[in-house]
């Protein structure tokens, strides 16, 4: 922390004292902004929490993955899934399942294992990054509980091109380029990109790597096509091409160690046609029909014996034809209403089948933004999903703002969200033979089984109430957002804003029988209720012409609702793991959630000087500390100990934590004639790492850029 | 007379300090002095080590380890038809000697509280196995988090959960007291998934009078 202040005063001192006129915040308030109404609005206006990632500061962070774009925001951090197969993303504290991730407003698929894997995402073609907080199923349906994560790629624009490439640490190479043509009534944009890595190591005494080598490709295309200045096309596409090469040793029971290698794959595409057509000045018409396809597959060999060890596949596909009306009352008064199908299937070796499930959403939405005076903005909406299997789901939004000032704005907003319960809780049949005999069956499949076993004589007993199994509800919370805008003095913006989550039939797997080989069967439940509260803040001030810093914070209490209730009435315990004695919880002694940390913050200086063509940065990305819950990161051979020392099953202040820590990140780029820009810098500057309980930091990370961009329309390129 | 009054003085206190003394251990007769004990690395059908001298084969197989309260000792797994044991341990499983699991009549029950704070056996609450009920009903509730202990789903440790203490009834009508402190070999401060399960550490206070006193 220390050497980051010389640093920070250092690059202070460097910069010319003098104020700016306004600053990027500022600049940023008058920006387009489709995710929070699906439509085009500035971002100042909107009434619900809003981050803004654009493409110039994308480039001077040097990022090449959304990941790591999105771990530098407040209140935002990447977390190792609980399964420990990726990462994913923490919103408000909610885990990765529960945040929306849209490319270009149509839905990311693929959530194997529950959350989206973000590096899958380069940020090569996105123009700006929208992140909208709170439940967002008024609009978006399943999933959108905690918000949206909506990345918005580039379109035609002028006929410009151009190559990026960098090279760093871990022999990680990317490589981008991108081209735009436009002429009369077409407009054609191209993109693709390779990115190669040889992973990383962080404990070499054990075989095998923590990250795996692994490249990728990705390719992107959009077609706009003007048939009339009222009728719009758009066709739009992404493939994404992923190969990792594994050597894992592998812990089993009984077995030892067995050493493995082979390859896993994961691809990706989607296609999107896109009609607009704005029947009078009041009305328009949007049809879309929007198809995607993700698979992936992992195939690893016993390397003693060359046989196959482990096999699995998963493919998932997802259509939506949607249509959606935009009718302006008046300036004052727009409508929305949209309506659409979802047909989704799924197959995998990992449901005890090959046989592909299908499943059918159907849902219709609306929204009015309505203005009744100057200073007040209201958005009222709601969607219902109707599906088969889960049943009906109403999502109901309200969010307003007022200008109290032309210096102070409140925002306030209410919304219901909703996850359908996803298609391992469904179709789930995973009988662990090896591991001691237990199965885990989906509520679709799990009926069907017992009663099979049932016939065979091998149910000794049922442990939960045979007629309550099989049923499962989504999962359902209802937030509250308050906050303000602030701009008290000149230039310096400041946002607060509180949140609270309340959270509803969760669903945790649930023993629901015992064979008479005394195995366990386990299905899943809507059981668990849990609330996330507390409150974000963002400040943003040019402390010079060319200097921007910024700072933001978030506190956060998650909490399991049930077991806060407990510990009120003196029902939960501790024991001391040394003493054996056991003592009565007090409430003040219950931290929360796993993997949840009450304090998040950072602080950002960005410099830019257009002129000279010099842009630089240094961030500091502070994570407070944590408890660590169920993990299966041993897949190396090193077991992971769960923060839980003292026998309760929850973190509580006597349990182990992670401890807090920061990350400083710089970057230097110099531009030369506004085409030929080359950029250094270096990731996690003071090399921190924590190999078991942190696996996704890979230490110090160094890299050079260069790129060139070309251009034959002016001022196009920002 | 001074002297006298002394000398009274200190016969009196001595006499209080022998009834003290014995009113501390006011018990009718030493038999049924209240037992208090720790039984470490009881063997419950672990992969390897266990009781074969006691009858119980090696390796998982299914069988009880049988324990009786009034010995404080694993009993003969021959003698499984008997009222010789109370309790039972199999993996994670307890039976009570009675119902669908023994011939005696044996019961029991959890209860939410600390250990030292039980003072006397609750008067009602307690249940015998019976496997065939719909849904089953064993003493000791079976599965994580339902009765005695919580197994981490993804590194599948077993954890006694702080605060649940179990109590019987024996196969001869006695009470006790019992929290189970490890379901590892030696007591493992932090065990982790290498440890070797199935070895139960655990405390215990048996009152052999008949009464509900555990204190």
């Amino acid at each position: 922390m220390l050497k980051f202040l010389t640093v920070l005063v250092t690059i202070i001192l460097l910069g010319t004292l003098v104020r700016a006129q306004d600053s990027l915040q500022t600049k940023q308030l008058d920006e387009i902004i489709v995710t929070a109404t699906r439509n085009e609005r500035t971002m100042g206006a909107l009434p619900m929490p809003v981050t803004l990632i654009q493409q110039s500061q994308i480039k001077t962070m040097g990022s090449l993955r959304l990941n790591d774009v999105l771990s530098e925001q407040t209140g935002l951090t990447i977390v190792p899934q609980v399964n420990g197969q990726g990462n994913g993303l923490q919103l408000q504290g909610f885990n990765p399942d529960y945040t929306l991730i849209l490319i270009d407003g149509e839905p990311l698929i693929g959530r194997y294992t529950g959350s989206l894997e973000l590096s899958r995402i380069t940020v090569g073609n996105i123009k700006q990054i929208e992140i909208v907080k709170g439940p967002s199923s008024s609009l978006y349906g399943s999933d959108a509980l905690a918000g949206v994560v909506n990345i918005i790629t580039e379109r035609p624009q002028g006929k410009r091109g151009s190559f990026y490439s960098r090279y760093g640490t871990n022999n990680t190479l990317d490589l981008s380029g991108d081209y735009s043509y436009t002429s009369g009534k077409l407009g054609v944009y191209v993109f693709a990109n390779r990115y190669s890595t040889d992973g990383y190591d962080l404990s070499p005494e054990n075989f095998g790597k923590t990250v795996s080598p692994f490249r990728n490709y990705t390719a992107n295309f959009k077609i706009t096509y003007k048939f009339s200045p009222k009728t719009d096309l758009s066709l739009s596409g992404r493939y994404f091409d992923e190969e990792q090469k594994f050597n894992f040793e592998v812990l089993t029971a009984g077995l030892g160690k067995i050493r493995t290698s082979g390859s896993g794959i994961i691809r990706d595409w989607n296609f999107n046609p896109v009609l607009v057509h704005r029947f009078t000045n009041r009305l328009k018409m949007t049809a879309r029909f929007y198809s995607t396809h993700y698979e992936t597959a992992t195939h690893l060999n016993n390397e003693a014996t060359d046989t196959l060890y482990y096999t699995d596949d998963f493919k998932q596909t997802f259509q939506r034809p949607e249509l959606n009306a935009e009718y302006y009352f008046s300036d004052k008064n727009i409508l929305t209403l949209g309506a659409g199908t979802i047909f989704e299937s799924i197959q995998t070796s990992r449901y005890g089948d090959e046989s592909v499930r299908r499943q059918q959403t159907r849902y219709a939405f609306f929204q009015d933004e309505w203005s009744p005076v100057t200073r007040l903005h209201i958005i009222a909406g709601g969607r219902f999903d109707y599906n088969t299997i889960y049943g009906s789901q109403f999502s109901p939004k309200l969010s307003g703002r007022f200008e109290l000032s032309k210096k102070i704005i409140l925002k306030g907003s209410y919304g219901v969200g909703f996850k359908a319960p996803d298609f391992r809780q469904l179709y789930f049949n995973f009988n662990n033979s090896a591991g001691g005999g237990y199965s885990v069956l989906g509520t679709e499949v799990v009926g069907d089984r017992l009663a099979q076993l049932q016939s065979q004589g091998q149910i000794q007993a049922y442990l939960y109430d045979p007629a309550l199994i099989g049923k499962l509800n989504a999962e359902r919370s209802e937030s509250f957002n308050l906050g303000a805008h602030a701009e008290v003095v000149k230039a310096l913006q400041m946002d607060v804003n509180l949140f609270y989550n309340s959270i509803n039939n969760l669903i945790e797997t649930q023993v629901v029988a015992i064979t008479t080989a005394s195995q366990s069967i386990y299905s899943y439940r809507n059981i668990k209720r849990a609330y996330t509260t507390g409150l974000e803040f963002n400040a943003s001030y040019p402390i010079a012409r060319k200097l921007n810093l910024s700072a933001g914070y978030q506190l956060l209490y998650a909490k399991d609702k049930d077991v806060a209730e407990q510990v009120a009435k003196g029902e939960v315990f501790w024991r001391d793991p040394m003493t054996l004695v056991t003592k009565r919880l007090t409430p003040g002694e219950y931290y929360g959630l796993y993997n949840r940390s009450r304090h998040m913050a950072n602080i950002k200086l960005f410099y830019s000087d257009k002129e000279k063509g010099w842009d630089a940065s240094v961030r500091v990305i502070y994570r407070g500390r944590y408890g660590i819950g169920d993990i299966r990161g041993n897949i190396q051979g090193e077991s992971i100990p769960s923060s839980d020392l003292d026998g309760n099953g929850i973190l509580d202040t006597h349990d182990r934590f992670v401890n807090g820590y920061a990350l400083v990140n710089v970057s230097v780029a110099k531009t030369l004639q506004q085409s030929l820009r080359f950029q250094v810098g270096v990731d996690n500057l003071f090399d921190y790492k924590y190999p078991i309980y942190i696996p996704n930091i890979a230490g110090r990370l160094m890299y050079v850029s260069v790129s060139y961009s070309f251009s034959n329309n002016k001022s196009n390129k920002n | 007379m001074k002297l006298l009054k002394f000398l009274l003085s200190i016969l009196l206190l001595a006499g209080l300090t022998m009834v003290f003394v014995a009113c501390s251990k006011s018990d009718p007769t030493p038999a049924t002095i209240l037992v208090s004990a720790k039984i470490s690395n009881l063997a419950a059908d672990p992969p390897s080590g266990g009781y074969s001298n006691m009858g119980v084969p090696i390796g998982v197989t299914n069988k009880y380890s049988l324990f009786s309260f009034q010995t404080g000792a694993v009993v003969l797994n021959t003698d499984s038809a008997t009222t010789k044991w109370d309790i039972g341990f199999n993996s994670t499983k307890i039976i009570v000697n009675s119902g669908t699991s023994g011939l005696g009549t044996a019961s029991g029950q959890v209860v939410i509280d600390i250990f030292d704070a039980i003072n006397i056996a609750p008067d009602n609450g307690y249940l015998q196995d019976n496997k065939n009920a719909v849904p089953a009903l064993y003493a000791i509730t079976r599965g994580s988090g339902n009765g005695w202990y919580s197994v981490n789903q993804t590194s599948n440790v077993v954890t006694p959960i702080a605060g649940k203490v179990l109590i019987f009834k024996t196969a001869n009508g006695k009470y006790a007291k019992m929290e189970i402190l490890s379901y590892y070999l030696n007591a493992p401060a932090s065990p982790t998934s290498a440890d070797q399960a199935r070895y139960y550490t655990f405390r215990y206070v048996y009152q052999p009078d008949g009464s509900k006193s555990l204190k």
